[in-house]
């Protein structure tokens, strides 16, 4: 009997991607559970991730990467509730930042071609050298409400927990909160539109 | 703002999130769709005379065909309102659905006496059929972008054609309570049409609409 020749499998998973996922994942979904040293962790190497993978899409002395990596990030985390639990967590991260390097290369009218590649992409080599934004956040928060700026001000600055900024400003830490996760979509929306 | 920072600040704005978000606000939005598309078919086109429609095999026949595309359509949107999700089988199983109702079609048109042939595929209503499917489906695909757009669509095109053949496919269900046509080769060359149509023009609108 002849056997048919077996297929070859093209998509085994890199070691080394298997190792980040097995990583991320469980950060990823601590962070989801409320737990913010975890989503802090995670941030943090997807940052430098970020920082590797649109260095070198676009050119690693490019201005434009360190605001594409802050972007990115912005919409990882407030974007998060959008990952299933049940799924691989590199696939999810990769799809995000593809987009959001597509999103940043047409509004500047740009016609790189961005291959649809495996996660591995992204998680092929990371960066941790920060570079230099052309947008600087600090100066977008200007244009918030005086309340809000202060409330930024004060869990950024004077690494205040949200509740503890609540307490000294005499509100509810539910509004704090609220007020916070407001101005971060807000600095979301305003990043992208500075940017476009 | 240094990106340390940032990350710092986002460290703050944690809470724990329930799963099942996505789920929940694509099914909110598609029911509130066709909620305003069945109170058109209702008040504006009026429905057939249901319970005796109900009776009939080829009422079920119709609601099965675009049932079941409104299911697949459902599942592929699911998919692709998020990053990194594959589309899965879904496209695959929409299109032996269309195979099965050709085939049905075919039949009916084969064992039909040659004059009648005509009548089967052109109903009484062909002209009207596709035009008002796509309309029908402009409130489910308006819901439905308006909801996607919250999420994290990644392929903005595939995900638009994929809104507008569930919304079209929903329609096309809704639009049967009033449609009396009976004959599948009818329902597979007009309904289809109507589903294809939204299906087009969702990718196209989908494209611009769903930037995030």
């Amino acid at each position: 009997m002849i056997r048919p020749a077996c297929r070859e499998r093209v998509d085994l998973p890199v070691p080394q991607q298997d190792e980040t996922e097995e990583r991320l994942r469980p950060l990823m979904i601590r962070g989801l559970e409320g737990d913010s040293g975890a989503h802090r962790q995670l941030l943090g190497v997807l940052g430098r991730y970020l920082r590797g993978y649109f260095g070198r899409r676009i050119g690693s002395a490019s201005a434009e990467v360190e605001d594409l990596v802050q972007e990115t990030l912005l919409a990882v985390h407030l974007k998060r509730d959008t990952y299933d639990r049940s799924l691989p967590f590199t696939p999810w991260a990769y799809a995000l930042a593809r987009y959001k390097l597509i999103d940043h290369l047409r509004r500047r009218n740009r016609s790189i071609q961005v291959p649809l590649e495996d996660a591995g992409a992204l998680f092929a080599a990371d960066d941790a050298e920060e570079g230099a934004v052309r947008t600087d956040l600090d100066r977008l928060l200007q244009r918030l409400p005086e309340r809000q700026r202060s409330l930024i001000e004060e869990v950024k600055l004077q690494g205040l927990s949200v509740e503890e900024a609540a307490q000294k400003r005499g509100v509810t830490a539910v509004s704090a909160r609220v007020m916070l996760h407001r101005s971060l979509k807000w600095l979301n929306q305003a990043l992208r539109d500075e940017n476009g | 703002m240094r990106t340390a920072d940032l990350i710092e600040l986002l460290a703050r704005d944690v809470r724990a999130t329930p799963p099942g978000v996505v789920n929940r606000r694509l099914l909110a939005a598609v029911l509130a769709g066709a909620a305003v598309t069945l109170a058109i078919v209702a008040l504006g086109l009026r429905c057939q005379p249901l319970l005796l429609a109900a009776q009939q095999s080829w009422f079920w026949m119709k609601a099965a065909y675009t049932g079941l595309l409104t299911l697949a359509g459902m599942v592929m949107v699911r998919r692709l309102a998020v990053p990194g999700a594959k589309v899965g089988a879904a496209p695959v199983a929409a299109a032996l659905v269309v195979l099965a109702m050709l085939a049905l079609g075919a039949g009916q048109i084969l064992f039909a006496a040659p004059p009648a042939r005509l009548a089967l595929w052109l109903g009484h209503t062909w002209k009207v059929c596709s035009p008002l499917i796509l309309l029908l489906a402009l409130p489910i695909y308006a819901c439905l972008i308006a909801a996607i757009r919250k999420l994290a669509p990644t392929r903005l095109a595939l995900t638009g054609a994929a809104a507008g053949f569930a919304a079209g496919a929903l329609a096309a269900t809704l639009y049967g309570l009033h449609c009396p046509e009976q004959a599948a080769p009818f329902v597979v060359t007009w309904y289809t049409m109507g589903i294809a149509a939204a299906t087009g023009l969702g990718a196209i609108a989908g494209g611009r609409l769903l930037r995030w």
